[in-house]
């Protein structure tokens, strides 16, 4: 008898697992003719393939409305892709029963334009509770969200009311809480979108220094300004479809104009 | 870890929205108020029976000018059947003594004269005589030529047990309304703090937080609100009953012959304990709906 094939939980995606030696070798992200439609004769994302080495940093650029933000809730799970796979650390994400899907975000820190941090909360406790959640005893989260803040440049303000920061701490803050599990990936959705242009350069310095110790990073921005100051590799997203330079915009090899690139 | 996790992120949300829980935890308690008072009434009602039932008693009327001889033959009689354990001869004068005495019928009655009250044989049955027994005893006694009138109070019992049960359909009636009304009420104000924390419960979703640590805290903060309720509510039923149980008992003594209690220890566990459970069930359902991010 033919039944329905069950997805397991993948180990790695359990509390505790580790990946093992030969997943470390192969790409952190894969993703192979990935289609994701919201209306059926148009979809956002068509036959995207793309490739994330361990320890890369890129840009993921693009018009608004391109597809960026799917294109990284497909990763982080809140979309599901439609046809195509997206393999994360060599595990189809796409296939993930619900039940596992915190066990993948808790390998991912997830940044935002909209900062997603709690007003009402102190700055430890919006960082903390990245590692409540994985039940880490108090005293280690102390530590581990002092490290945090003080390499995002807020050491010492944990106490402090989060609704008294500024616009570029509140980012600060959501960094410090998406590094502070240690995540393989950090996946940044517009992180300098609200902020002015040299608070926008500090917060890509921050997480050029996070990717400077391991972490891969997804940087997806609009912001030419941003993009042309770095030599990382590019990813464009326009009409759905992918395209790529490895160095950013000095070694553009697409089609289209850098104005309809970054929109 | 991941209890205590819960029981401080609860203790936060109770202190965020203590209005809100408040207001929630008050209309509750006066829906459990209701519920115990009923309560209240259904175990008065059952110890008025019980003592009633196990202190069996016959009172035999006499007939006027009665002959002495046929009275004294009877409580021979009485004296020697295995079911009695004692009996009392109560003259007019006597029955009008301890009517007067008891009687607060908020009209001088000392007036009236003995022979309106008829002499009796106060038969009291030795424990555990079931009620068919009485009335066959009853029935056999009034045979007797010296006896007027038999009363076993079998009607009595009867319309008690009736009155019972319907204080225990009502109760009950009652239990499933305020269970009701707390999944409701509770359902209603844990969806209001989940809407007013959609936030943080996104924050920890993206974070990787299970729905089991999303809901943990909500489910504590429902079960503390029924249990609040249940408690404020008993609380309120036990001031209200040492205010009142000094007046209300010698009135219901000398009508029913039996004291004013208060709810037993088991009602009032299974009141808070159930309290609780529906507060947590009425929270997690409502907060079910809210946790896919």
């Amino acid at each position: 008898m033919q039944g329905t094939k069950v997805v397991r939980p993948f180990p790695f995606f359990r509390a505790g697992a580790r990946a093992s030696q030969p997943q470390l070798s192969k790409p952190i992200l894969v993703l192979e003719d990935v289609y994701k439609f919201f209306r059926p004769d148009q979809p956002t994302l068509r036959g995207v393939d793309l490739s994330v080495e361990r320890g890369e940093f890129a840009f993921i650029t693009g018009p608004s409305g391109a597809g960026k933000s799917t294109l990284l809730k497909l990763i982080y799970r809140e979309l599901r892709v439609d046809e195509g796979r997206v393999l994360f650390c060599g595990r189809d994400i796409g296939r993930l029963t619900d039940k596992s899907i915190p066990f993948l975000r808790r390998n991912l820190g997830v940044v935002f334009q909209d900062f997603r941090i709690i007003d009402h909360w102190t700055v430890f406790e919006n960082v903390a509770v990245a590692l409540e959640i994985v039940s880490m005893p108090q005293r280690l989260i102390r530590s581990r969200v002092a490290e945090a803040l003080e390499r995002v440049g807020l050491a010492g303000r944990g106490p402090e009311q989060t609704s008294n920061l500024s616009g570029g701490e509140k980012q600060r803050v959501a960094v410090a809480r998406a590094i502070v599990p240690e995540p393989a990936l950090i996946l940044a959705d517009e992180p300098t979108g609200n902020l002015d242009p040299h608070l926008a350069i500090d917060i890509l310095t921050l997480f050029e220094e996070i990717n400077s110790t391991g972490t891969t990073v997804l940087f997806a921005t609009h912001d030419h300004s941003l993009i042309s100051k770095r030599d990382h590799r590019l990813i464009s997203i326009d009409d759905g479809r992918v395209s790529e330079a490895q160095q950013g915009l000095k070694h553009w090899q697409g089609s289209s104009g850098i104005h309809t690139l970054v929109g | 870890m991941e209890v205590k996790s819960a029981i401080t992120r609860a203790k936060r949300g109770l202190r965020e929205e203590r209005r809100l829980y408040i207001v929630a935890v008050t209309s509750l308690a006066v829906a459990f108020i209701c519920l115990g008072a009923t309560l209240l009434g259904v175990t008065n009602l059952d110890a008025a029976a019980t003592r009633w039932g196990q202190s069996g008693r016959i009172t035999l009327f006499l007939r006027d000018g009665a002959d002495p001889q046929d009275i004294a033959q009877l409580r021979v009689v009485l004296e020697g059947l295995a079911d009695v354990s004692e009996v009392t001869h109560v003259t007019p004068a006597q029955a009008r003594e301890s009517f007067l005495e008891e009687a607060d019928v908020g009209a001088d009655l000392s007036k009236l004269p003995s022979e309106v009250f008829p002499a009796s044989l106060e038969v009291v049955l030795v424990q555990g005589v079931t009620r068919e027994r009485s009335e066959s005893i009853a029935m056999r006694l009034a045979q007797f030529r010296a006896v007027s009138d038999v009363e076993s109070y079998g009607r009595w019992f009867q319309k008690l047990d009736h009155l019972l049960w319907g204080a225990r359909m009502l109760a009950g009636g009652l239990a499933l309304l305020v269970m009701f009304c707390v999944v409701a009420v509770i359902g209603n104000t844990i969806r209001l703090a989940v809407a007013r924390r959609r936030q943080e419960i996104e924050v920890m979703k993206l974070c990787g937080a299970t729905n089991g640590f999303v809901r943990g805290p909500f489910v504590l903060e429902g079960m503390f609100q029924g249990f609040a309720s249940a408690l404020l509510a008993v609380l309120s039923l036990l001031v209200g009953y040492l205010v009142l149980h000094d007046s209300v008992d010698s009135t219901l003594a000398a009508l029913t012959g039996s004291k004013v209690v208060f709810l037993g220890a088991r009602t009032v566990v299974a009141l808070l304990v159930g309290g609780a459970v529906i507060g947590a069930i009425g929270s997690a359902v409502s907060v079910r709906r809210y946790l896919a991010v």
